[in-house]
C-alpha cells in the first residue's frame, strides 16, 4: 500500500494536475486527476487561491448557455512547483 | 602552547582555508533545509539543519584555535583578551585550548549523531516526545566522550568514524531506495570520503602527514556535497 500523500506533496499533485493540462483545468477533471474528494479539493483550492498560487476564471459558454469555471495556473503557482521539485530532489538525496 | 597534535609545519595555514571552506558549505546545506523547514514545517528538516549547523560551528572552533595557533598577531590579541580571566602568567591558556577543542568536538559529534538518527529513516523518529528525549542520553555522551577526547584526541576520531560509518550505510540503503539516485550516490560518496578522512586522523600520531590527506578527503567529501547541492537547486 502507498503511503499517505502529505499536505504539501497533495498541494504540488494539484498544481502538477494543472500544470499538465496546460495550465487550465476544469474544477471536476482536477478532482479526478488529484485523486481527491470534493470537500477535500475545495478546501485547498480555497488555500491555493489565498496564496495566489491558482485563480478561478469564469467564462460564458454560449453553447451551454452558462458559465464554466476552471482552475488557472499562476506564475507564482509555477515558480512553487519548481521550488517543490528542487526540494523533493534535496530531500531524496539527502535521504530525509 | 597546548596542542592535541602536531601538523606539518608547511600545512598550517592551508588547513585553514580547508576548514573555512567546508564551513561554508555546511552553512550553505543548513540554510536551504532550514528554507524547506519554514515551507512544510517538518521537524526532521529543523534537526538536518542544526545537524550541519553544528558541524559549521565545530569548524569554526577549530578554524579558531588553529588560527591561534599558527599566527602570532592572533595569539596576542587573544592573550590580551584572556589576561584578565587568567592573569599575567597565563598559567591556564591551556584552559582556553581546551574549552575550544571541546566546543569543537561536542558540536562535531552532536552534527554527525543528528544526521544519523535523521537519515536512520524510521517513520516516527523525532517526531514523538519519547524518541525526542532518548537524544538527552545521547547528549550526555557527547559530552562525556568530548571531555576524554580532549586528554585523548583519539577517542574523538574514533567516534566520528563509528557515527560515519553508519551514516554511509545509511546513506547506501538510502541510494538503493531512491532507484540507484546520481544524486543520492553522491552524497554518500561524500560521506564516505569524510569517513576516510577521519580515519586518517585517528592514526595521524604514526605519521603527520596523514593529517594533510586527512584533511584533504574531508575537503573533498564537503565540495562533493556542495556540487551536489548546486545540482540539486538547478533542478528545474
Amino acid at each position: 500500500m502507498a503511503a499517505r500523500r502529505s499536505r504539501l506533496e497533495l498541494i504540488f499533485d494539484i498544481l502538477l494536475a494543472i500544470q499538465n493540462k496546460g495550465g487550465k483545468i476544469k474544477p471536476t477533471h482536477l478532482m479526478y486527476k488529484s485523486n481527491l474528494s470534493h470537500k477535500l479539493l475545495n478546501n485547498y483550492l480555497e488555500e491555493l487561491i489565498e496564496k495566489e498560487l491558482v485563480m478561478i476564471e469564469e467564462e460564458f459558454s454560449r453553447k451551454k448557455k452558462k458559465s464554466t469555471k476552471t482552475v488557472v495556473l499562476t506564475d507564482k503557482g509555477i515558480g512553487f512547483l519548481a521550488e517543490f521539485r528542487r526540494m523533493r530532489e534535496f530531500t531524496n538525496a539527502f535521504g530525509l | 602552547m597546548f596542542r592535541l597534535f602536531f601538523t606539518p609545519g608547511w600545512f598550517n595555514g592551508i588547513d585553514l582555508v580547508f576548514n573555512i571552506v567546508s564551513l561554508i558549505i555546511a552553512l550553505f546545506i543548513a540554510g536551504y533545509t532550514w528554507k524547506i523547514y519554514k515551507v512544510n514545517q517538518d521537524n526532521k528538516y529543523c534537526y538536518f539543519s542544526i545537524a550541519f549547523l553544528l558541524i559549521s560551528i565545530s569548524l569554526a572552533f577549530k578554524a579558531f584555535t588553529s588560527s591561534v595557533l599558527y599566527y602570532a598577531p592572533i595569539r596576542d590579541s587573544v592573550l590580551v583578551a584572556l589576561a584578565p580571566a587568567v592573569g599575567p602568567k597565563l598559567k591556564f591558556a591551556d584552559l582556553f585550548y581546551r574549552g575550544a577543542f571541546f566546543m569543537q568536538m561536542a558540536s562535531m559529534l552532536g552534527g554527525l549523531l543528528l544526521i544519523f538518527l535523521i537519515s536512520q529513516k524510521s517513520r516516527e523518529r523525532l517526531r514523538k516526545l519519547h524518541e525526542v528525549t532518548q537524544i538527552a542520553l545521547f547528549v550526555y555522551l557527547v559530552l562525556l566522550i568530548s571531555v576524554i577526547s580532549n586528554f585523548k584526541f583519539v577517542v574523538f576520531y574514533l567516534t566520528s568514524v563509528v557515527l560515519l560509518a553508519l551514516v554511509v550505510l545509511n546513506y547506501y540503503k538510502n541510494y538503493l531506495n531512491t532507484n540507484r539516485n546520481g544524486n543520492a550516490y553522491r552524497v554518500m560518496l561524500a560521506f564516505l570520503l569524510i569517513l576516510l578522512g577521519n580515519i586518517n586522523f585517528v592514526f595521524v600520531s604514526v605519521s603527520n602527514v596523514l593529517y594533510v590527506f586527512g584533511e584533504a578527503l574531508v575537503l573533498i567529501g564537503f565540495l562533493l556535497l556542495l556540487h551536489t547541492y548546486h545540482r540539486v537547486t538547478r533542478v528545474k
